[in-house]
């Protein structure tokens, strides 16, 4: 058993993969938690797609991709903000146009180059096995700060997420939060998206927080419980990958195999959760603080 | 700079793309004005993600991509909506979670085969450029049921988008319209994969039907030019990619979002009186 659980760890590389995927489920499990809540598995979707053309510019012209990345994310926030607010667009509307447009850009970009195909693959799906030492100091340096900002805003993001009124009657000020969640959110994307590629990020953000938050009672433990799920997923993701690729000969995308499991993983949660509520008698005590919210809200 | 343009024009090949284009571009534009007024705009690129591994399987069996894809989507459409019942969830929440699940499943699929990276790119990216004559013929068909039915069901499709409760009460049934479009998007959505490719339809089944309302307000007009807009970006993006020498699928989406882009700044300019806002 061990052997099949730690085996796979033995060569450098693949010690990185780890140590790189959880940083993730730590950054991804935080940050994803306030998203399901607020609803914004959207807006991650389309910063996926948005941080593309920043990679691709970055890419072609040989500059750090975490620079390319960074100031895209922050170009896409900004003009989602801009945009939102025109009428007759919307949030929908704008989130659509961005998501399409930046992805067009990446890959216009990307068609210039000679290795089109090799390199959009790459930008595509991600390299989670080639992650070296640097990544993963960026990485954890990103974890770190976008995890003391959350922290930091714990309070006011909870109250904001399920009753924006009363935030607004004790003075909080929304729009400060909001983008602070916005930048952060973008910081989380550009963390993930070297490793597990352009299309899957959100999988990182949104599935362990969904499954979370089925079964948690506040939003803190949720936390724990998401970081624990994307952690315990990871692992498993790359042990299956590495064993069918090295020893059956099956090759297996390592990131998507991660969010294979993590997505069965979710499907399995939603499954007991609903077995458990429609064969035990829900007590009020015992609905969660999420559940109440949604009540509250319908 | 026109001559690459003039010579290509005068090819089979890029005579058959721009037919394609002005079809696709037509269709999504006028499926877009729905999608943008029922708030679909996520739920579009969902399919078009989750249709990606019905298009793996389709090419691993040897069958149609067209038949995988839209298979595919049905199964995700069901499963969205039996999920959706859970009242635990959000659907937000639930359709990023769906999303990112199929199209890892699409990849896995895709990386346990070896090779077919050019494939691979052609279904994400789009490849306009080898469409054939059956290739035409299929979109043609799609295009003309998808628009038949849109201008059949007008008066049903936009009372129910914007009253459900009322279009309840006079009689329609809502389960019905609402499968109905929500087929349509999809059929659409495939039919756009040859074109541009599953992760770039969602700019043609949204941005030029954003466009039109900009310009107009009722919907009948909005849907007539956003036909109109997506078959020109269709077009031009078409040609800036001959003469520029860059992927085809992305020069398509690309001047859908700078006729948007002009549209934007020239409508914000010319605003005299308080508009309502639709949808």
């Amino acid at each position: 058993m061990s052997e099949v659980l730690f085996g796979s760890f033995r060569s450098p590389y693949m010690q990185r993969a780890l140590a790189q995927v959880l940083l993730l489920a730590l950054l991804g499990g935080v940050v994803g938690v306030h998203v399901v809540l607020r609803r914004l598995a959207f807006v991650t979707e389309a910063l996926q797609h948005t941080v593309f053309p920043g990679i691709a510019v970055a890419f072609l012209l040989g500059r750090d991709l975490l620079l390319g990345a960074v100031v895209a994310a922050v170009v896409t926030v900004l003009l989602l903000v801009a945009l939102s607010r025109a009428r007759r667009i919307g949030q929908d509307g704008a989130l659509a146009l961005l998501t399409a447009t930046a992805f067009a850009a990446g890959v216009v970009m990307v068609s210039r180059g000679r290795s089109y195909q090799h390199d959009l693959t790459v930008l595509l799906f991600g390299r989670i096995l080639t992650v070296d030492g640097r990544q993963l100091v960026e990485t954890g340096v990103l974890a770190v700060v976008c995890t003391i900002v959350l922290l930091a805003l714990h309070k006011e993001l909870v109250l904001l997420a399920f009753d924006e009124v009363a935030a607004a009657a004790l003075g909080y000020r929304a729009a400060v939060v909001e983008i602070a969640l916005n930048v952060v959110l973008a910081l989380v994307v550009v963390a993930a998206i070297r490793s597990v590629g352009t299309v899957l990020v959100v999988a990182f953000v949104v599935t362990p927080a969904a499954a979370a938050l089925l079964v948690a009672r506040s939003p803190a433990q949720a936390m724990v419980l998401a970081v624990g799920f994307a952690a315990v997923s990871g692992w498993i993701g790359l042990v299956v990958s590495f064993d069918l690729s090295v020893r059956r000969g099956v090759d297996l995308a390592s990131g998507a195999t991660i969010v294979v499991v993590m997505t069965g993983g979710f499907l399995a949660v939603l499954g007991g959760t609903s077995i458990y509520r429609s064969t035990v008698r829900r007590r009020p005590g015992r609905t969660s603080r999420v559940d109440r919210a949604e009540a509250s809200a319908a | 700079m026109m001559r690459p343009l003039l010579d290509s024009l005068g090819e089979p090949f890029f005579q058959r793309a721009l037919i394609e284009a002005v079809l696709v571009g037509a269709m999504s534009g006028a499926v877009g004005i729905h999608v943008l007024l029922r708030r679909l705009p996520f739920f579009v690129v969902a399919m078009s993600h989750a249709t990606f591994p019905g298009v793996v399987i389709a090419s691993m069996a040897g069958v149609s991509l067209f038949a995988g894809g839209s298979a595919f989507a049905v199964v995700v459409v069901l499963l969205l909506i039996a999920l959706g019942r859970q009242q635990s969830i959000d659907d937000t929440s639930l359709v990023g979670v769906i999303l990112a699940g199929s199209f890892a499943v699409g990849i896995l699929l895709q990386s346990a085969r070896s090779g077919g990276s050019t494939e691979l790119s052609a279904f994400l990216v789009g490849s306009i450029l080898t469409v054939s004559a059956g290739d035409i013929a299929s979109t043609a068909a799609t295009a003309a049921a998808v628009l038949l039915y849109l201008a059949g069901t007008h008066k049903e499709l936009v009372f129910t988008a914007f009253d459900p409760d009322g279009a309840r009460a006079a009689g329609y049934r809502l389960r019905l319209v609402d499968a109905g479009i929500l087929s349509a998007v999809a059929v659409a959505l495939v039919g756009t994969i040859p074109a541009v490719g599953t992760l770039l339809a969602v700019a043609l089944l949204t941005v030029p039907a954003l466009t039109a309302r900009l310009w107009v307000e009722r919907i009948g007009p909005a849907l007539v030019l956003a036909a109109g807009l997506g078959a020109v970006a269709g077009v031009f993006g078409l040609c800036a990619s001959a003469v520029l020498d860059i992927a085809s699928g992305g020069a398509i989406a690309l001047a859908a979002a700078a006729l948007f882009g002009l549209s934007f700044v020239v409508t914000s300019l010319g605003r005299r009186k308080p508009e309502v806002a639709l949808g």
